[in-house]
């Protein structure tokens, strides 16, 4: 399965029209992207310039289902004229989805070093993590815990000095 | 979702500085609450140089360059606390209270400075810069720094106010060991609630200097004798009130006999009457426009700049009121109804006329004469005429507040003088004019897109 093409871009690169990088998952499936839009990974681009040729970039942390998104992310944000309501609005829909998914693609946009993708994503986590009591972000995320009632209250005190 | 599901992976899972990146984006309970799950969060969230400094940039990041502020090596968390209070300054505020007429004052015979103030993010510090419209003819404004706020290594304010603004390039090269070298003032800034500042000399008394982080260059124990700039003599306690009666008579007669035209025996002098208590320095009190720009609702809302009665480009500020009303005053004016100033103009009920106008409106608003400054963008010569805009919508305004009693015989001539018209634009800008002349005072605005335009 491979991407459905990206949206046509305006502005064309001086070396050649519209050019189109490819890269393979984990899984060996291989995607399509324009290079304006592999641009907006620090990962990608490092390696474009190191390699024109045209071979699939292999990306061995990344599965095809995760890396078909994340190519619609960065294609879609590479889009020239789209005003910034529209985008957050594109955004809110793209992160609406199961937690399991938005901890892969937190984990694509860390590997593949796509700022505007992590810290879009960084923000649902924090908004999981909002509101909850300790004991219940603990379970929400499987964190083991080895204090003792006691140790928890100090930390509590000491907390209340450092951070309020 | 499954309450019981375990997603594979976990928050845990995560390397370090992506649960920092997450924990960035929470406010400082929100991280201390996390931080009581586990020991290991209790040691990431306790970091300063990873977790606060994380903090920090994510709110300030794109603004102030972080890791300068405190020369580097001040403690984040106390940063963060500091650019929590400090982030409210941003913005426009103006002068508010009347300069004090003390000696210094009076002495200085300068005129008041400007009303309009902007606080802006440096890259190590908050500046402060005074606002004035340019005497160029064009739309262009003057910003002149005068005001620096800092910490020092230790997390303490320092704030300096350059009164005769001849410092603007030093904020560049600003650094917290240069201060004493020069004639900066350092000031204690102080908020009263969110939208009221006093900014004041320093005097300087006791430890006060050191906690500014620098040392003073003469010390008081010598008021005694003629000396040059002492450097590196410590700030020592200041004498009680009698002894300081006593030297600042010795001054005053052992000057007069001095030859007093070295710059460096000026400047002791300077000093010496400033540690003998004497303000360089009048208080100044601030007070936030808490609204400067439009918004939807609120369309003529905030600061603009046009001509003025005299043709030059003068500053205006315009707000709305609870009651669906707006009034137009200079920056600085009292905005006090009572307080004897006319407004610029004002109207009880902000509702528009929307076209299509009738005939005398469009009579009215064809004759007349634009009165902007030269638009250097949109004319080659800088004189050419500019052609009355196309008109969106017209309100009905006024420029007394004297009442409008009506009139058996109609209106007077006196009502219709003060009667006027705003004329709002596509772009959202607006001319304003009165019946009693053929003028329309194009108005723009004086920070569109929160930048100010020089």
């Amino acid at each position: 399965m491979s991407s459905s093409p990206p949206p046509s871009s305006a502005a064309a690169s001086p070396s050649c029209p519209k050019k189109m990088i490819a890269l393979r998952s984990s899984d060996g499936e291989t995607f399509e992207i324009e290079e304006a839009a592999a641009l907006q990974s620090k990962t990608l681009e490092n390696m474009i310039d190191e390699d024109c040729a045209g071979t699939p970039i292999p990306l061995p942390n990344v599965t095809g289902k995760i890396l078909a998104k994340v190519v619609e992310f960065c294609s879609k944000h590479a889009e020239p004229g789209v005003d910034d309501e529209s985008l957050r609005a594109w955004d809110a829909e793209f992160v609406n989805v199961e937690q399991a998914t938005v901890f892969d693609y937190i984990l694509a946009a860390n590997f593949l070093e796509i700022p505007t993708l992590l810290n879009l994503t960084c923000n649902v986590v924090a908004d999981m993590i909002r509101g909850k009591t300790p004991d219940e972000i603990r379970k929400f995320f499987n964190i083991k815990s080895i204090f003792s009632p006691e140790e928890e209250e100090e930390v509590r005190r000491e907390n209340h000095w450092a951070f309020e | 979702m499954e309450p019981d599901f375990v997603p594979t992976t976990s928050f845990v899972d995560f390397p370090e500085d992506v649960q920092l990146c997450i924990l960035s984006f929470l406010t400082p309970p929100e991280i201390a609450n996390f931080s009581c799950t586990s020991k290991r969060f209790v040691a990431l969230c306790r970091s300063d140089a990873k977790l606060w400094h994380a903090l920090c940039d994510r709110r300030w990041g794109s603004k102030t360059q972080i890791r300068k502020w405190g020369d580097g090596k001040i403690c984040y968390r106390l940063l963060y606390k500091t650019l929590s209070e400090w982030e409210s300054l941003i913005g426009f505020w103006r002068r508010s209270g009347q300069r004090s007429t003390s000696a210094a004052a009076a002495a200085s015979a300068a005129p008041p400075p400007p009303p309009l103030v902007v606080f802006d993010w440096g890259p190590s510090f908050v500046a402060g810069s005074r606002v004035s419209p340019s005497q160029d003819g064009t739309y262009g404004v003057v910003k002149s720094p005068f005001l620096w706020m800092s910490l020092s290594p230790g997390g303490e304010p320092v704030n300096f106010v350059d009164p005769d603004g001849k410092g603007g390039e030093f904020g560049a090269n600003y650094s917290v060991d240069s201060i004493g070298k020069t004639d900066l003032i350092p000031v204690d800034v102080n908020f009263m609630g969110c939208t009221h500042l006093v900014v004041e000399e320093n005097m300087g008394l006791g430890g006060n200097s050191h906690r500014n982080g620098f040392r003073r260059s003469s010390s008081s124990a010598n008021l005694c004798s003629d000396e040059e700039e002492a450097s590196g003599g410590e700030n020592g306690t200041f004498g009680s009130l009698p002894d300081r009666y006593m030297s600042e008579m010795y001054q005053h007669f052992a000057n007069r006999t001095s030859p007093g035209g070295s710059s460096a025996s000026r400047r002791q002098k300077k000093r010496e009457k400033e540690r003998q208590g004497k303000r360089r320095w009048e208080p100044e009190h601030f007070v936030k426009i808490v609204d400067c720009s439009p918004t939807p609702s609120r369309p003529l809302q905030g600061l603009w700049k046009g001509i003025g009665d005299c043709t030059k480009l003068e500053f205006y500020l315009v707000t709305y009121d609870e009651i669906g009303g707006i009034a137009c005053r200079r920056v600085g004016e009292p905005a006090d109804r009572f307080s004897g100033c006319a407004p610029v103009f004002w109207t009880s009920k902000a509702t528009f006329i929307e076209p299509p106008f009738s005939q005398e409106e469009m009579i009215m608003y064809d004759s007349r004469m634009l009165l902007h400054p030269i638009d250097e963008e949109n004319s080659m010569f800088g004189e050419l005429p500019m052609e009355n805009e196309p008109v969106t919508r017209i309100l009905y305004i006024n420029s007394s507040y004297d009442l409008l009693i009506p009139d058996l015989a109609g209106t007077t001539a006196t009502d219709r003088r003060n009667e006027g018209r705003i004329w709002q634009y596509r772009d959202g800008t607006f001319g304003f004019g009165f019946l009693r002349d053929n003028f329309i005072i194009d108005l723009k605005h004086i920070a569109p897109n929160g930048c100010l335009l020089h």
